[in-house]
């Protein structure tokens, strides 16, 4: 099922073709200024390991002490209550809530040294998908946007995407490095959702006043809509509109760009595999996506950093409840999507030209708070590194004896997009052309 | 001689001994995420559930079939979870989140259409009440300066204090049939274990020896007999023990997860959230003795 505006229509019925064409036409195809022609983005894409990336952004920070870097040794205000498993990595143990990964670490490698300049969410966000500090000049392009531009866009599906419910934020903000940055508005990541059932949403044709499904129907009056929504805008928002709308209806009237986002075409064990929730779906959803040739897929975990607040929709951010949400929730569904993700990806053969990486923006405090959880960490955390030019089955760098710093060279968010952009074939010089990592260093670790 | 000797030895040893159980029946057939699960009488189950993907909303289900209804609709956009409703029929209680980090414990008086929120200083969470055999008490946990102790108050929201003085983290507390001793979860031992005391914190006995997890514990009707969630065989699944810790009976086998148990007042069935194919649904599975 394909939702678009704010309801749910079929998507190989329910869409009439002709309405959806006619509706592009008339729009400029903003898109064209500035992106690598078809033949330069083939070649790109020949000189890199990997041809795609799919991120799994864990916003809020999830706990490495209590996930992939057990401290079973530490004092108990430290090591918290779970018990350690032994992986397939020699000497490697998570804690018991990963048994899944655990068995499957020779399909990945962990770096348990990553350590960020900024804790708190938004800062840190920024830091984690471009680089650099948000106050340190122009905000830099996401490492997405980077690899988009360098890739270019192949068939009718935007070159960056977003799943999720939308741009990661805490209660106060959205994050500034969420898209383009200095590389502009044309390299931000085009957003879809996907609900718990694989009802695939896109939240930009939401914007349309009055969209309600007779509506759609009535394709007639929805082009006599869309064309005074257009003309209501002014010349500087028009080029927005029509760049996000341009991507949105070219993907609807595209046969194999709509294909990507139905799931009901999934054989039924392998969605179940992912597991019927939000993420879960959202995996298999990225997953096809790859497949479709997509260069760049963020997974955004949830949209807010909150776990446990009204209209939160339970992030990694465990303030409270650190240890009954791990447990209940977020690493069981984290460990049966991910495991399933690796699986398909490998059995697809997609793993060879796929960069998979999940991450947050920090972790949690190693030592538990007064509150019985843990709060932001800046100082050490993790990443998981898959496929597309990496080595597996490696455990990179090592936290001291409480887990709360490095004691091998720490890895920053920088090192993560310039390995991320030289697996993709954005050398030195490119990324200068670009002007983007700056200053940046490879992670050699994991080559 | 020998033979007998090792097949003694064997089953002395043998922590959970898997026991042919009937298979499980399907309460539910929505598959949403779903947990805590708790018998409001014979044929009636209260649950919480992910009405959206931003409100955990608490349901009530007939055993017997039906649709799932609504137990608060007035909850606006705060999430309920962990809701025991007094064996008395006349008070539940819950953990309400009202804002950013902060969740309190309602205890609602069903006869007086009032509340009573119990709450601590600062930012944090209640978790796990549960309810006296009497209905003059809740007991609770909540971390207020370090670890993470058991509390108890009146279900009129007086006479709170602190019940447990221990070292870890505490959780999941369950009343014995008797009203005398608290079984509950405590992870001083590097994991999670169960253990039993008095209601004054005297006379702890510890009742599982594992190295991973043993959790929410609960007494059955007739106080002989406590079932658990363990990870000890690969991932979570339901275990039942005698009340002092002997004879581990493994109830659930699956590759996906089984947790959540919770005694139908019988107290020869159990309920418990059982993932299959990625869905999450109630069952109610046999126990046996």
């Amino acid at each position: 099922m394909l939702e678009f505006g704010r309801f749910k229509a079929n998507t190989c019925s329910g869409v009439s073709r002709r309405g959806f064409v006619k509706t592009a036409a008339t729009i400029p195809l903003a898109l064209s200024a500035g992106i690598p022609s078809l033949a330069e983005a083939e070649e790109a894409r020949e000189r890199a390991k990997a041809k795609s990336v799919l991120l799994l952004w864990l916003w809020g920070g999830p706990s490495h002490i209590d996930m992939v870097d057990p401290k079973p040794n530490a004092p108990m205000e430290y090591r918290g209550p779970f018990g350690t498993i032994a992986t397939k990595t020699p000497g490697m143990h998570f804690t018991e809530l990963l048994p899944r990964l655990a068995s499957r670490s020779d399909k990945f490698s962990v770096i348990r040294s990553m350590q960020t300049s900024n804790g708190g969410h938004p800062g840190a966000g920024t830091v984690g998908l471009t680089g650099y500090e948000e106050n340190a000049g122009p905000i830099q392009p996401n490492f997405g946007s980077i690899v988009s531009k360098h890739q270019g866009q192949i068939g009718a599906l935007p070159p960056f995407f977003y799943v999720g419910r939308g741009i990661p934020r805490d209660l106060p903000r959205r994050i500034e490095g969420y898209g383009g940055g200095t590389l502009g508005k044309a390299y931000d990541p085009f957003l879809v959702s996907c609900s718990e059932t694989g009802e695939v949403g896109i939240p930009t044709l939401n914007m349309l006043p009055g969209m309600t499904p007779d509506r759609i129907v009535d394709r007639k009056r929805l082009l006599q809509q869309l064309d005074a929504t257009r003309q209501q805008l002014d010349s500087a928002k028009i080029r927005d509109w029509n760049r996000s709308h341009q991507s949105a209806y070219g993907l609807l009237t595209d046969e194999n760009a709509r294909s990507a986002f139905d799931l009901t075409k999934e054989d039924p064990k392998t969605r179940d595999s992912y597991g019927q929730t939000t993420f879960g779906q959202s995996c298999l959803l990225a997953r096809r996506l790859i497949e479709a040739q997509v260069p760049y897929v963020q997974v955004n975990w949830s949209e807010y950093v909150e776990t446990f607040t009204p209209n939160g929709d339970f992030g990694w951010d465990t303030h409270i409840y650190n240890f009954e949400l791990l447990q209940d929730r977020h690493c069981p569904i984290f460990d049966r999507a991910f495991s399933a993700l690796l699986d398909d990806m490998y059995d697809r053969g997609l793993m060879e030209e796929t960069l998979v990486i999940a991450m947050g923006e920090f972790g949690r405090t190693p030592k538990i708070s007064n509150r019985a959880s843990r709060e932001h960490w800046q100082h050490c955390y993790f990443s998981i590194w898959a496929g597309g030019g990496v080595q597996a089955g490696r455990c990179i760098g090592e936290s001291d004896a409480k887990a709360e710093h490095p004691v091998t060279r720490p890895i920053t968010p920088l090192m993560t997009g310039t390995t991320i952009s030289e697996l993709c074939g954005i050398g030195a010089r490119e990324r200068a052309e670009m002007k983007v990592l700056d200053g940046g260093s490879l992670i050699h670790e994991l080559l | 001689m020998l033979t007998r000797l090792t097949i003694c030895l064997f089953l002395a040893l043998s922590p959970a001994l898997p026991v042919i159980a009937s298979e499980p029946q399907r309460v539910t057939t929505d598959g949403t995420n779903k947990r805590d699960p708790h018998f409001v009488s014979d044929t009636e189950v209260v649950y919480c559930y992910d009405e959206a993907p931003d409100l955990i909303r608490m349901m009530r289900v007939n055993l017997s079939g039906g649709e799932p209804e609504v137990v608060y609709k007035d909850s606006g956009d705060k999430h309920h979870i962990e809701p025991c409703f007094a064996p008395n029929g006349r008070y539940v209680v819950f953990t309400e989140c009202t804002g950013n980090l902060t969740a309190r414990l309602v205890i609602r008086d069903t006869e007086k259409s009032k509340d009573a929120y119990i709450t601590h200083k600062g930012r944090g969470g209640t978790r796990s009440p549960c309810f006296s055999p009497a209905s003059d008490l809740v007991v609770y946990a909540f971390a207020e300066t370090g670890p993470q102790q058991l509390w108890s108050v009146k279900p009129d929201g007086s006479d709170k204090k602190q019940v447990s003085q221990t070292e870890g983290i505490s959780n999941w507390p369950t009343f014995t049939p008797d009203g005398k001793r608290i079984v509950f979860s405590n992870s001083r031992e590097n994991n999670y274990e169960i253990y039993s005391m008095n209601l004054d914190g005297s006379d702890e006995k510890r009742l599982t020896e594992n190295s991973l997890m043993d959790i929410r514990p609960c007494v059955s009707p007739d106080g002989t007999q406590v079932a658990f969630t363990s990870t000890r065989d690969g991932n979570y699944e339901v275990y039942v023990m005698n009340i002092d810790g002997s004879n581990i009976r493994r109830i659930t086998h699956t590759e996906e997860r089984d947790d959540y148990a919770t005694w139908h007042p019988d107290g020869k069935r159990l309920v418990f959230v059982g993932e299959r194919a990625g869905r999450f649904d109630l069952f109610l599975v046999p126990v046996p003795k």
